[in-house]
């Protein structure tokens, strides 16, 4: 089975090139062709390496061919996608310092918080100190990072995967995690949630992102993690894209929400969440949370709120 | 008694996984509740926390033991956000109680 990968993988051609790579794959050796690839972006390599390690890892060979055609091999090798995928290849370049530019595809493991840490301080160099221009940009990351890692490895049953980028023309922040695990709707399905056999994968989709819905349940999953990082987004007046199994939710910066259903009966297995935000946009992470907490109804006004000392 | 933990200490200036703060409320904090006057939780040196591990070591601490046990804890040193994520956790708990949450 071979799969062409088209000339451009970002915005609106990402939910067509899901489709494409979630099709059934049959029998025989995988080749993917990079040759025509000239732009992708972090929620596409995530997806991508996410799915041909779902292969690799389900037995199946993986041949990726055109690289030395594709104009952008460079820059796959300096996200990384090529090793993470198994791939080696001589570089013909030097590595540069990635601060402040992008955080290479890395694999979601046991160590979130500090794999948190890593990519925002990379997105944000200098905002883990209080008081830098770009704190709370450092803050807002590593929430998004930490709490859609945490599902991957909690939830998903498979793997996840991390990229982002810092667009520095536009001031923007683009952040991705994938996991070729058992999606949305399965997760909730086999915690023998009893609404969950009657919805769908947009349905479940929307139901992750209320608070208080968990395929695990207490005490270490309260169902909060998606419903603050999808009111953050809308606060921060960011681009969310959660696509699970064939449904995709989609927040755009003026607020709106839409669904839809992946193109031509397409079906990505496991779970992708990207993130778009302007870094000017984002000033005050406490204000933000405390804000994100009181329009999700996860914090009441309270005579006794606990005692706090400095 | 006072017992005083330090979570900088424990788990670094990043506090992410909420397995790891329920088994520390387990291990560390649980069995000492009905022991100690006062428990301090100390975040002093805590960079940032999300909401997994804020709840899984507050709300479970405030739904198991009731109202009453925020007259025994106190969170000391804690920055901003994490103050927000606290103050949720110790509401996560408080309606736990309430038998508002049956997801």
């Amino acid at each position: 089975m071979v799969f062409s990968l088209p000339a451009s993988i970002n915005a609106d051609g990402l939910l067509p090139f899901l489709s494409l790579i979630g099709t059934p794959v049959g029998v025989g050796e995988i080749v993917l062709d990079f040759s025509a690839l000239r732009r992708v972006s972090p929620a596409a390599l995530v997806a991508l390496v996410a799915t041909a390690n779902r292969w690799r890892t389900g037995g199946r060979q993986v041949h990726f061919r055109g690289l030395e055609s594709c104009v952008i091999t460079g820059y796959l090798q300096r996200m990384d996608v090529l090793s993470a995928c198994g791939v080696e290849l001589p570089e013909a370049f030097q590595r540069h310092k990635a601060q402040g530019r992008f955080v290479p595809v890395r694999k979601v493991d046991c160590g979130v918080d500090v794999m948190g840490h890593a990519m925002a301080a990379c997105l944000a160099p200098g905002g883990d100190e209080y008081g830098n221009p770009l704190t709370a940009v450092y803050d807002l990351a590593w929430y998004v990072i930490t709490e859609t890692a945490n599902n991957a490895r909690q939830h998903s049953g498979g793997t996840g995967y991390a990229a982002a980028q810092v667009a520095r023309s536009e001031g923007l922040v683009r952040l991705a995690l994938a996991d070729n695990g058992r999606g949305i709707l399965r997760s909730f399905q086999e915690a023998g949630l009893p609404w969950s056999r009657g919805t769908n994968d947009i349905g479940a989709i929307r139901k992750a992102i209320q608070p208080f819905i968990s395929s695990k349940g207490g005490p270490t999953n309260e169902g909060v993690g998606l419903t603050l990082v999808n009111e953050l987004a809308r606060l921060a007046r960011a681009w969310l894209l959660i696509i699970s199994g064939s449904g995709a939710l989609r927040l755009k910066p003026d607020g709106t929400t839409s669904t839809e259903s992946l193109p031509a009966n397409g079906f990505f297995q496991g779970t992708l969440l990207t993130m778009v935000f302007r870094q000017d946009r984002v000033r005050d992470f406490a204000a933000m949370l405390q804000e994100a907490k009181n329009a999700t109804g996860l914090l009441r006004r309270r005579e006794r709120p606990g005692r706090f000392e400095a | 008694m006072k017992l005083e933990l330090s979570l900088a200490e424990e788990f670094g200036a990043h506090l992410a996984d909420g397995t790891r703060a329920a088994e520390f409320r387990l291990r560390r904090i649980e069995p000492y509740v009905d022991l100690t006057r006062e428990i301090v939780l100390d975040f002093t040196g805590v960079r940032n926390s999300n909401s997994s591990f804020m709840n899984a070591l507050v709300a479970g601490m405030v739904e198991q033991h009731g109202e009453g046990v925020l007259d025994h804890l106190v969170f000391k040193g804690c920055n901003p956000p994490v103050r927000v994520l606290v103050e949720a956790a110790i509401d996560l708990g408080l309606r736990k109680i309430e038998g508002r949450i049956d997801a």
